[in-house]
């Protein structure tokens, strides 16, 4: 019978070290660069990042405690607003341009799509602000929160003081966002090798690889940089892109270039969301009218893909769908967070 | 805080509202070499709020000095590194929102010669990229005692705009650098 006590003691003891070593609250994925995220000024606590990911579900950010940022940014679809060329905020109103999608932000170093925002620290301010969207000031945030009990227990946890500032609430959201990192597509098992692309994955690869990789650099599928890719101006935004925040001519109309990762389900696409399908895009890529002064370097030259192409594209642009990151609880709403009052309110 | 301020130069008075603005980077020094630097040199300087007008420094005892050195403003490393709490936590209505950076210097009020809305005018000087860096240094004679007095004349700030033409500074860029050359001319060490 003694032994029987002991076995069982053991058992539960190694459950314990398995459960803590394999979930690192933020892991490098192999291969991949370091981070521009510097996590010494915000040193990740399960704790903070819980509380970052009920302001981040809480409509207690936004004037009329109505939009929360997940209204925009469904964890299902990488976090994008599917099916939204603009995005709804406050009142119904809608903004300028469509919600991107999130993941892998650590890696970012200029937010939005004209890179306005330097810092992930400070990114919600944005969206907080912006009268299309919540319409709030991060000042009566503060306030609110420092009347919600649900969050006043919360950052008790996590700081060991119920007092909570702008700089607490913004790095806390930061490190929800930081823990978004979608590394488990089948690219990346096949880069680790544990699966193989079909034959027109595969064909797709290459032709990506010589079309496209240049600016949708992997395995990030983005080089963080700005670009004009040929798009005519919408006649009723009139976005300038990037020149609105440099005033630098060689910037007008250049924006983001956004990940691909997720591409599946992060339609529509661009940053006006003018295309529903894959299909709209590349035939944007093939297509592009020489007419832009600043038209990306790259895009000079058109880019020739036949139909059989275009589609073995898609076929490869379909691989970096990470079910694990897209259906992951971890990121869903926090019903246990928010089991004493709805929301946080 | 509504203070009237009678302009030398003008019949009209004018009526500040807000006046806010950043002091960073102290220094003390004697015969030019720096004696005392201060870490984390951060203050919020807010006209109505009487506690933010004096700035204790931490010094070591007996230092001499005859100058003291500061910049108006934040400068662009701490533009760049995410956030900040005290003085620089970003709900003190000094950083801005819709593009990152801080405001270094806000000042607004009521001008009769304004012809916007209620005759308001509005400067919020910041940015922090070249070349475009509002960050102003500021160098003042001082005598060598426990209590620095400073004085701030608004007066020389406001000499010369023209509030008709000019009422409102809210973006970086060459308006805001060229009414961040002001901050040069307003701070004194005598009353």
């Amino acid at each position: 019978m003694r032994k029987g006590i002991i076995y069982i003691a053991l058992f539960s003891f190694f459950a314990l070290v398995a459960f803590t070593s394999t979930e690192p609250l933020f892991n490098v994925p192999s291969g991949w660069q370091k981070p521009s995220y510097d996590f010494s000024k915000n040193i990740l606590s399960q704790e903070k990042i819980d509380i970052g990911r009920a302001l981040f579900y809480s409509p207690i950010l936004s004037k009329d405690n109505t939009i929360s940022c997940a209204s925009c940014h469904l964890s299902f679809t990488g976090f994008a607003h599917t099916d939204h060329d603009l995005s709804h905020g406050i009142d119904g109103k809608i903004g300028k341009r469509n919600a991107p999608a999130l993941m892998n932000l650590a890696w970012g170093k200029t937010f939005m799509w004209d890179g306005r925002i330097n810092h992930l620290d400070m990114q919600a301010l944005a969206p907080i602000s912006d009268s299309n969207e919540m319409n709030e000031n991060i000042a009566h945030v503060v306030e609110k929160l420092n009347q919600s009990n649900v969050f006043k227990n919360l950052f008790y946890t996590a700081y060991r003081d119920s007092l909570i500032t702008g700089e607490r609430t913004l790095k806390c959201i930061t490190q929800f966002m930081l823990t978004l990192v979608s590394s488990n597509s089948k690219y990346d098992q096949v880069m680790r090798h544990e699966d193989t692309f079909s034959s027109q994955e595969k064909n797709g690869y290459l032709l990506f690889q010589k079309n496209c990789a240049s600016c949708h650099t992997e395995p990030l599928f983005t080089n963080n940089q700005f670009a004009n890719n040929g798009l005519q101006q919408d006649t009723v935004l009139l976005d300038n892109g990037r020149y609105a925040i440099t005033h630098i001519a060689s910037d007008s109309l250049t924006f983001k270039v956004p990940t691909l990762r997720n591409i599946e389900f992060t339609y529509p696409y661009m940053h006006d969301g003018r295309f529903k399908k894959l299909s709209q895009v590349l035939n944007h890529y093939t297509s592009i009218p020489q007419h832009a002064s600043t038209l990306d370097s790259q895009l000079q030259k058109p880019i020739q893909l036949s139909a059989n192409d275009k589609v073995d594209v898609i076929s490869f642009l379909l691989t970096l769908t990470d079910k694990e990151f897209l259906y992951h609880p971890k990121f869903q709403y926090p019903k246990k967070l928010f089991s004493q009052s709805p929301n946080g309110l | 805080m509504n203070e009237q301020i009678k302009l030398p130069s003008e019949s009209d008075s004018v009526v500040i509202t807000t006046l806010k603005y950043y002091i960073s980077g102290i220094q003390l020094l004697w015969q030019g070499k720096t004696v005392f630097r201060e870490s984390n040199s951060h203050h919020l300087i807010h006209i109505e709020e009487s506690k933010s007008l004096t700035i204790p420094l931490h010094t070591p005892k007996n230092i001499h000095f005859d100058t003291i050195e500061f910049c108006v403003g934040i400068d662009s490393i701490s533009n760049v590194s995410g956030a900040f709490g005290g003085d620089l936590d970003p709900t003190l209505g000094m950083y801005w929102t819709w593009q990152s950076g801080y405001i270094n210097f806000k000042l607004e009020g009521i001008h009769p010669k304004c012809n916007s809305r209620k005759n308001e005018f509005q400067f919020h000087i910041g940015g922090y990229q070249m070349p475009y860096y509002p960050l102003q240094e500021i160098k003042l004679s001082i005598p060598n005692k426990k209590q620095i007095d400073i004085y701030l004349q608004l007066e020389k700030l406001m000499a010369n705009l023209d509030f008709k033409t000019q009422k409102s500074i809210m973006i970086p860029g060459k308006e805001a650098m060229d009414f961040s050359k002001r901050f040069t001319q307003m701070f004194r060490t005598q009353q």
